[in-house]
């Protein structure tokens, strides 16, 4: 086993690991948190794939912006309404015979299945540059779709978050 | 390259006109905040803007930034139906009184109409999994806000939420879909699919096919929770009561139209093999059956859509499964795999569209002036409200699919064409379905005409002349198609070319 798979398998059962810990965590504020170590994972298996861009890009956006917006949210709304956040479970046995057969399934197809792999990674030095290449090139129309879907998703959490004429005369 | 996207952007115009006419809006509604009207005008006069530029689209399909996306008379026909439906819905909602206790940010409202019009439009001509996933988001957000725009009402923000819920996993499975099938053929794009199927790749046999055939599953999932295909419809109907009606219209109508354009662009291209040209039957790739699941969902669909239905008391919430079913009657036209079942497919697009639309409007404007969408305050319409009562028989009568409305020769050639295939056992279980959907249109106009008032009260419900007059404009193609139908048929029939590689 060469050092890539070593650090392969330890990132792979990082972001697992912590995804698993994310799901079954009944308090909001653990899953948050393990759900930084999954991030960590994908970002070094970015890494290990040779995408320096997307695992820092990874890293920042989601480590450094949402995951802390996400931690100081829920901190903050437990203070303010005095509830502890937990998640429940319902109907648990049912969901775990469905959930199981579909991921035995997957994992069956996905194992023995031939996929489409390239034998050895493009010998780059950046992907910096090539991104952003392509993102004007080839991906033009999905990089300018994305620009719009960005404005109105802001535009809608400003309107949702907005307080309402009534909101203001209570408080 | 720069080339290629200068002459793309020629055939780009009436989605760059809605893409600007959505930001036009936005600076508008925050340049003028009170005159909240006015950006509803704005939005209007965009889209007219963007449909009358959409006849001298080319008739010979061009496949445009580098394959990203097509434009072809397939999609041209359903861009009509979607911005005619998203001018619809603007006008139906300057009347919206629902919308007027929402104090002052209507014009937000019709700025986010732009951007899902303009996702929708974006949708029907997407060629690539890439842009098929960005569209669909697109929709998808933009009505999660709508659907919940009525921020004072309980419902409202209940709807909202469960779309959201519903929307963020069925996008998660389809993306992994999607995933599967980039692994599988290393591209993302739909010709480029069909490439490597048709080229004997190792995917089309053993375990790849198999896990082939598991991506599609879960892009239908995908596909199935926008159109809401049982059993992923579970959202429909808390969201199509909650949100706003005129939402809930454009949802039923225009949602399910883009959806469905994109639906079968998917199938018939990723995974076409070739047309008997004398009978205008596809052939998919052998083994790949996506036929047959089509079939199951679409029994499932019409049945559970249709029965449930019965046991509804609110108007809005039969119209909710009633849609159910119509997405499962649609869906046969996609599974015969014909030219016959496409333009179907496209015509019952047309007549839907002025059931469902009439239908609505209807409920919306009781809503407002009874403050009740149940369908026992319906009772004695009949009298205090004769106009109103006669265009609402009239949508209901047409959506059940009986003559002399437009709905009938929809269902009509819908059947046909599925006969036309074989498939005589779905055809039956259509026209059972039909049966079934009589009992409960049946019910509100019995009382409507056979119930008196709960406490006698005869007095005439009186409603604007525009009010009327809309009405009267909706029962008038309702009656008309059924009988002049060809026109329409015939632009359907033209319209089938989707596309295709190397054809």
């Amino acid at each position: 086993m060469s050092y890539t798979d070593a650090f392969f398998y330890f990132f792979a059962a990082l972001t697992v690991g912590s995804a698993l810990v994310v799901t079954f965590s009944r308090s909001v504020i653990y899953a948050a948190f393990a759900l930084l170590f999954t991030f960590l994972g994908v970002a070094g298996l970015y890494v290990l794939l040779q995408a320096d861009f997307l695992a820092v890009a990874q890293i920042m956006v989601y480590v450094g912006g949402i995951l802390i917006l996400l931690l100081f949210g829920v901190m903050l709304t437990t203070r303010v309404t005095n509830a502890e956040i937990t998640t429940g479970t319902v109907q648990g046995l049912p969901a775990t015979v469905v959930v199981g057969i579909l991921l035995g399934t997957l994992i069956l197809l996905v194992s023995r299945a031939t996929w489409n792999v390239q034998e050895s990674l493009p010998d780059v030095t950046g992907t910096t540059t090539e991104i952003g290449e392509r993102l004007l090139t080839t991906f033009l129309l999905p990089f300018e779709i994305a620009g719009i879907l960005l404005l109105v998703a802001i535009m809608g959490a400003a309107m949702i978050a907005r307080s309402t004429d009534k909101t203001k005369e209570a408080a | 390259m720069p080339d290629i996207i200068f002459q793309s952007t020629k055939h780009f115009w009436p989605e760059i006109t809605l893409a600007l006419t959505f930001i036009a809006a936005m600076i508008f509604e925050f340049a003028t905040k009170k005159r909240t009207t006015g950006t509803g005008i704005l939005v209007l006069l965009g889209l007219a803007a963007a449909l009358v530029q959409l006849p001298s689209a080319p008739s010979e399909p061009v496949s445009i930034f580098g394959g990203m996306y097509a434009i072809d008379p397939f999609s041209t026909f359903f861009k009509y139906v979607i911005i005619v439906t998203g001018m619809v819905v603007v006008l139906f909602s300057f009347q919206s009184q629902e919308l007027k206790k929402e104090s002052g940010h209507t014009g937000e409202y019709y700025c986010f109409i732009a951007a899902v019009t303009f996702g929708m439009v974006l949708m029907t001509g997407s060629s690539n999994l890439v842009m098929i996933y960005l569209s669909i988001e697109l929709v998808s957000i933009t009505s999660y806000i709508l659907a919940g725009f009525s921020k004072s009402l309980r419902r409202s923000s209940e709807a909202a939420l469960k779309y959201v819920i519903f929307g963020a996993l069925s996008s998660g499975i389809m993306l992994y879909g999607m995933s599967l099938i980039f692994g599988l053929t290393g591209t993302l794009d739909l010709s480029g699919i069909r490439t490597a199927l048709a080229s004997g790749h190792a995917v089309t046999t053993g375990w790849s096919f198999a896990a082939l055939m598991a991506a599609i599953v879960l892009m239908l999932a995908g596909f199935g929770y926008k159109v809401s295909v049982v059993p992923f419809h579970f959202w429909t109907p808390d969201v199509y009561e909650g949100a706003p009606i005129t939402i809930t219209a454009f949802l039923a109508v225009a949602s399910k139209a883009a959806v469905f354009a994109v639906m079968i662009r998917f199938f018939y291209v990723a995974f076409f093999d070739n047309m008997l040209a004398s009978t205008g039957v596809y052939s998919s790739f052998r083994n790949v059956d996506w036929s047959m699941i089509l079939a199951v969902l679409s029994v499932l669909t019409m049945t559970l859509g249709n029965f449930v239905a019965i046991w509804q008391d609110n108007l809005k919430r039969m119209l909710a499964y009633s849609s159910i079913a119509h997405a499962g009657y649609m869906l046969m036209g996609v599974v015969v795999m014909s030219n016959f079942g496409l333009s179907a497919i496209m015509l019952y697009f047309v007549m839907y569209f002025f059931m469902n639309l009439g239908a609505f409007y209807v409920v919306m404007v009781i809503a407002d002036k009874i403050g009740s969408e149940n369908i026992d305050d319906y009772r004695g319409f009949g009298k205090r409200a004769p106009i109103i009562s006669v265009g609402l028989s009239i949508f209901l009568i047409s959506l059940t699919g009986l003559p002399p409305t437009a709905g009938f020769v929809g269902k009509l050639f819908l059947f046909s064409s599925v006969m036309a295939s074989q498939f005589i056992w779905l055809a039956i279980v259509g026209v059972l379905n039909s049966v079934v959907s009589l009992y409960y249109y049946a019910r509100v106009l019995k009382n409507m005409y056979l119930r008196e008032a709960p406490d006698g009260d005869e007095s005439p419900i009186v409603f604007s002349k525009v009010t009327s007059a809309v009405v009267i404009l909706f029962i008038i193609p309702n009656i008309l198609l059924c009988f002049f139908y060809q026109p329409v048929l015939t632009f359907a029939q033209r319209s089938i070319a989707i596309l295709l590689p190397g054809l």
